[in-house]
């Protein structure tokens, strides 16, 4: 589709936050291509923590589904000029 | 126009596709194998629903193992979260009927689909939907949140069970819409939308933010008859976008589906140079949100305009065809008509486009 390789070259700024009983992870934040999935950040959270089993959510409340792009999920629920990712090891919000 | 209609969310809520469900010929033991399973499947369902009608046609032919159960429709893995009635509308481009699928329950393809384990995955992604959505609409979701136990699982049994009115009674509780000035009398009078990242909203205004989902197919530019487009063979040709609509004032009913596609896709919808449009499009009160795109819009007017019109022209994709809920939607209809009156249960409007793209690049 026409465009896509400008919405490529824009990255999204991406604030980590443990919440319960997870490890907090050294670097909080990081860049990450607006074109790439959800499930990137997610399987990037699993890599760092080593967890199988990991709840992520965006903005302490909800989890989206992974085939979002960064980019939708930064329009849609970012603010100050970035997107609030939380990670815990047991659900946190139902 | 009436913009909420008494029958059309019905008729959303009634909708149903034939089945025609075959187990995979890997996963049969017994001859002769068994006959495939005839059930409708509800629109606004979802498939892994259907397993505990499934299960007694196949369980006594099937290999040992555990079962994970998935679908197939001609060898592309089903995404189990997306509505059974968004899946049909997408993937069969000519609707098939009864639609053939292929059902699972050994091997799933674990790299390209997320397993669903039970009932209780499908619940948790409906209800994330439905928290998205709310945080689109009133920048939080509190009130969804904050439902008892036992009313969101009451609006759980509603949607598995197709009951509106059960679905309506704890639905209205989340002040999610409709939109409209005859519908907003009918629930309440609205509240100015607070900022994003506030977090107590209590009333509600739609003038604000509609969520939508897109799924955009690419299929052959020089196609007459969708009968003879090629089968999806992977999610990665069809592009998944989440782009709300900002309506900017409340008055603005006259807003057509057209309006409102054209500011969620300008790359596709744009039938004028871009910048004109973007004026317009602000006059009728009525723009996408993200803010990347109108840079991206600049740019491209630029290096567009230096080319003559006819290689424009060449290069635009066409719209070939818009699906919601089953219905090729006239584009002149009232965005809130649509909206009210169309969305899914869980708030997104979920809409079908199928663009044709020239074979030649």
């Amino acid at each position: 589709m026409a465009g896509e390789s400008s919405m490529a070259e824009r990255k999204v700024v991406v604030h980590l936050r443990a919440t319960g009983d997870a490890p907090i992870l050294k670097q909080a934040k990081f860049k990450i291509a607006g074109t790439d999935k959800f499930s990137k950040v997610i399987e990037f959270l699993r890599r760092q923590l080593h967890r199988d089993t990991l709840f992520v959510y965006v903005n302490s409340a909800f989890s989206p589904n992974p085939d979002e792009l960064v980019i939708d999920l930064y329009n849609n629920f970012g603010f100050d000029g970035k997107l609030v990712v939380n990670y815990a090891c047991s659900m946190a919000w139902g | 126009m009436e913009l909420c209609s008494e029958e059309a969310p019905r008729f959303v809520w009634e909708g149903a596709i034939p089945l025609q469900i075959h187990l995979h010929e890997s996963e049969v033991t017994t001859l002769p194998p068994p006959p495939p399973a005839l059930i409708l499947g509800p629109r606004i369902g979802y498939l892994p629903l259907l397993v505990p009608l499934l299960k007694p046609y196949f369980s006594s032919t099937l290999p040992p193992g555990v079962d994970t159960v998935w679908f197939d429709y001609k060898g592309l893995p089903l995404k189990w979260y997306i509505p059974t009635g968004v899946i049909f509308d997408l993937l069969c481009a000519e609707p098939e009927r009864p639609w053939n699928l292929t059902v699972h329950f050994r091997g799933h393809p674990g790299e390209t689909l997320i397993p669903c384990e039970s009932e209780d995955n499908v619940k948790w992604s409906f209800i994330n939907a439905l928290k998205e959505a709310a945080y689109i609409i009133n920048g939080n979701c509190k009130n969804v949140m904050n439902l008892s136990q036992a009313d969101q699982f009451e609006l759980w049994q509603s949607l598995m069970k197709g009951n509106m009115e059960g679905y309506q009674r704890i639905t209205s509780r989340l002040k999610l819409g409709p939109v409209g000035e005859d519908c907003t009398l009918k629930t309440g009078s609205g509240q100015p939308r607070q900022a994003l990242g506030e977090t107590d909203t209590t009333g509600f205004n739609r003038a604000g933010r509609i969520p939508v989902r897109l799924y955009v197919r690419n299929i052959s530019e020089e196609l007459d008859d969708l009968d003879e487009a090629t089968a999806v063979d992977s999610w990665d040709s069809i592009s998944y976008m989440n782009r709300p609509v900002e309506i900017q004032k409340l008055e603005v009913q006259h807003l057509t589906l057209r309006d409102a596609l054209k500011a969620l896709l300008p790359e596709i919808f744009e039938d004028k140079a871009m910048s004109d449009n973007q004026v317009s499009s602000k006059e009728e009160g009525i723009q996408a949100i993200n803010s990347s795109f109108e840079d991206l819009r600049n740019t491209e007017f630029e290096e567009t305009s230096i080319a003559s019109e006819s290689v424009v022209l060449a290069k635009k994709p066409k719209v070939k065809l818009i699906r919601i809920q089953g219905i090729e939607v006239d584009l002149n209809i009232p965005f809130f008509w649509v909206i009210n009156n169309l969305m899914h249960p869980d708030y997104f409007l979920h809409i079908c486009v199928f663009v044709g793209a020239s074979s030649r690049q």
